[in-house]
């Protein structure tokens, strides 16, 4: 059970709109091994993002639990959990969320900075997620003179540099043209590869879901039905 | 989060809104410039008061005569002889108009023994020239004012060996006599010497036509003697005579500056609220613009603690700018204000005179603060208001800073990140 990388035990979420309560995630279970390029797919409004927000410990259940490479992050509040987020978790946003005033090298450095790491090994670091991702050249650049599909490797490459062992991807290809999304999804995949990161991706795209070896169907809060493949 | 990394990330959205920063920066810059400059003002005055009184020293009394009969060498003899008193001089003042060049100069005639002059002044420094003899016949020493009058912007018109005419009330003409000497500059209060045209006391009775003086001035072997001596003539002379004390004024100059200096203090804390505010507006709008950017530093795994600070900083740095500049503008403001006082209260009292009797001016015509004489003074400056200026700048700006950095602190990444 330890070596799960994602356990998610009969995760709930409640909310409350004065007397009215929706129930966005209703008994959710599941769990996902070590290097799964997992898709959580389903209809709007299904609750793909409140799951995964929940998996990336920005949003909390009303009630069940998360474990994250077997530890439980529902207990975990405040510095603790920001600074397990810093370590164990990379998050790649559809609408790209890079910081607009930093160019690209410093956006991939912010999580750096959280580290204990030198300064030589942090440049360093920044400069090898740069060259993997064919961004060498960009370095320099703010996000706003980048393309869309640029952007979003600038975004992976921070996702990716402090070492995470899970990278959650909320719709990465939703504002991207579609070459751009299948280069996105092709470095995703080469990257769940090595084995070492586990990745979610939120999606309603069913090509993406093919790529994956697990795929979570969610319908009004609940899982509609799992496929596994092999990888 | 190392510190180079937090002020890097703190200055780096200053730097991006340059003009909101430079406006958010000039409000502290404009707080604490108000300080330093109403300080420096208030100080300066107080120092130009004390520069005057030393010259008559704590132990000094101005018994000045109110009635029409005055004084004459024998009560002059009368107070010398009083237990406790160290000298008693006889002073003749009056006011006068110099005519010199085509200009026309308000002043005061002082009247008093070359040694009297140096018991009123403390030492004689002078100019240029010498100081004249102890006789009847005219000769003046002109205070520095005379000499350079601000109607010519400071240059010199009248000069050594120099006849100018006097003119004084209830004298049909001028007088014409010589200037042996010019006095440095000495300031104006209490004493105008600055604005005096002096004479021997024979020579001023008879320019006056007036065989007494209205002034003894008297120094006591001690400071705390003065009280009594004074009493002493009180009740020698009874309502026929004022008695001021440099003690005396020196007291009432100071709670008056005091008081100024409070009014002025609270002038310049509004203003510093004012940038407080603004301050505190500036940032909460940056809050609420970055709430976004927030969102993913934290999913990144910033502490709300790191956030907090990144802003607490950025407040910390407006108010530093600010302080510093602040200061450099402060004592620039301060020298300007001093200067436009100063030609203010020269200005009035121009127009004081002209406005005197048959087209020509008299100044002022005996001691004391406010004689009518143009005071002039410069900003003074200590170190310690400057420290507690910027300090002061820093504490209001941190302290404006704290709400904004509270909030942005407390938002939650996952509402956060629902902003955009």
């Amino acid at each position: 059970m330890a070596n799960y990388s994602v356990r998610v035990r009969d995760v709930r979420k409640v909310y409350r709109s004065g007397n009215i309560r929706v129930k966005a995630l209703d008994g959710i279970s599941f769990a996902l091994e070590k290097g799964d390029f997992a898709a959580i797919v389903g209809p709007s409004g299904s609750g793909k993002s409140t799951l995964m927000n929940i998996i990336g410990t920005i949003d909390r259940p009303t009630s069940g639990e998360v474990y994250i490479d077997g530890m439980p992050t529902s207990h975990m509040t405040g510095d603790s959990l920001s600074g397990f987020r810093n370590r164990k978790l990379g998050f790649v946003f559809q609408a790209f969320n890079l910081v607009n005033g930093l160019d690209a090298q410093k956006n991939i450095e912010l999580p750096l900075m959280l580290s204990p790491i030198s300064e030589e090994e942090r440049r360093n670091k920044v400069r090898m997620m740069l060259s993997q991702l064919g961004l060498s050249d960009r370095a320099g650049l703010k996000p706003t003179q980048l393309s869309g599909g640029q952007q979003q490797r600038v975004a992976i490459a921070r996702a990716l540099v402090n070492d995470p062992t899970l990278i959650l991807a909320d719709e990465p290809t939703g504002n991207l043209d579609s070459r751009s999304g299948r280069d996105v999804i092709k470095l995703l995949k080469r990257i769940s590869d090595t084995g070492s990161v586990t990745i979610v991706i939120v999606t309603h795209n069913p090509d993406i879901a093919k790529a994956c070896n697990k795929v979570i169907h969610l319908k009004d809060g609940r899982i509609d039905k799992q496929e596994v493949r092999r990888r | 989060m190392n510190a180079k990394d937090m002020i890097w990330l703190s200055y780096r959205d200053l730097g991006e809104k340059r003009a909101r920063t430079a406006l958010t920066i000039m409000m502290v810059v404009i707080g604490v410039a108000s300080i330093i400059a109403l300080v420096s003002q208030t100080a300066g005055i107080g120092a130009s008061i004390k520069d005057s009184l030393s010259s008559l020293g704590p132990m000094s009394m101005i018994v000045t005569s109110t009635g029409q009969q005055g004084f004459t060498v024998a009560d002059t003899a009368r107070i010398a002889s009083l237990p406790g008193v160290v000298s008693a001089t006889s002073v003749l003042t009056g006011k006068a108009a110099v005519l010199s060049n085509g200009r026309n100069i308000s002043a005061t005639l002082i009247g008093t023994s070359p040694q009297g002059l140096e018991e009123l002044l403390g030492s004689i420094n002078l100019y240029n020239g010498s100081v004249y003899q102890n006789t009847i016949s005219p000769a003046a020493l002109a205070g520095y004012g005379i000499a350079f009058p601000s109607a010519t912007a400071g240059r010199q018109n009248i000069f050594i060996g120099e006849a100018v005419s006097l003119y004084v009330p209830g004298r049909i003409g001028g007088i014409t006599l010589p200037v042996e000497g010019i006095l440095q500059r000495y300031g104006n209060l209490i004493v105008p010497v600055d604005s005096a045209i002096m004479m021997s006391l024979p020579a001023s009775e008879a320019v006056m036509r007036r065989t007494s003086f209205n002034i003894v001035l008297v120094k006591a072997a001690n400071a705390s003697d003065v009280s009594v001596l004074a009493g002493l003539i009180t009740d020698i002379y009874g309502n026929s005579v004022s008695i001021v004390t440099a003690q005396q004024i020196l007291k009432i100059a100071d709670s008056i500056i005091a008081q100024i200096s409070t009014l002025l203090a609270i002038v310049a804390g509004i203003s510093l609220l004012v940038a407080a505010i603004g301050i505190m507006n500036i940032m909460l709008i940056a809050v609420f613009e970055r709430t976004h950017e927030i969102g993913v530093l934290r999913s990144i795994g910033f502490t709300s603690r790191q956030v907090l600070t990144i802003f607490l900083f950025q407040a910390l740095l407006i108010g530093v700018i600010g302080g510093v500049l602040g200061i450099a503008a402060g004592i620039g403001a301060s020298y300007g204000l001093a200067s436009v006082f100063t030609h203010a209260a020269s200005a009035t009292n121009a127009n004081a005179s002209i406005s005197g009797s048959q087209g020509v001016g008299f100044g002022g015509g005996g001691f004391g603060v406010g004689s009518g004489s143009v005071f002039t003074y410069g900003p003074v400056f200590d170190a310690g208001t400057l420290v507690m200026s910027l300090l002061i700048a820093v504490l209001v700006s941190l302290a404006a800073g704290i709400y904004p950095a509270y909030r942005a602190s407390r938002l939650e990444p996952i509402d956060a990140l629902r902003e955009l």
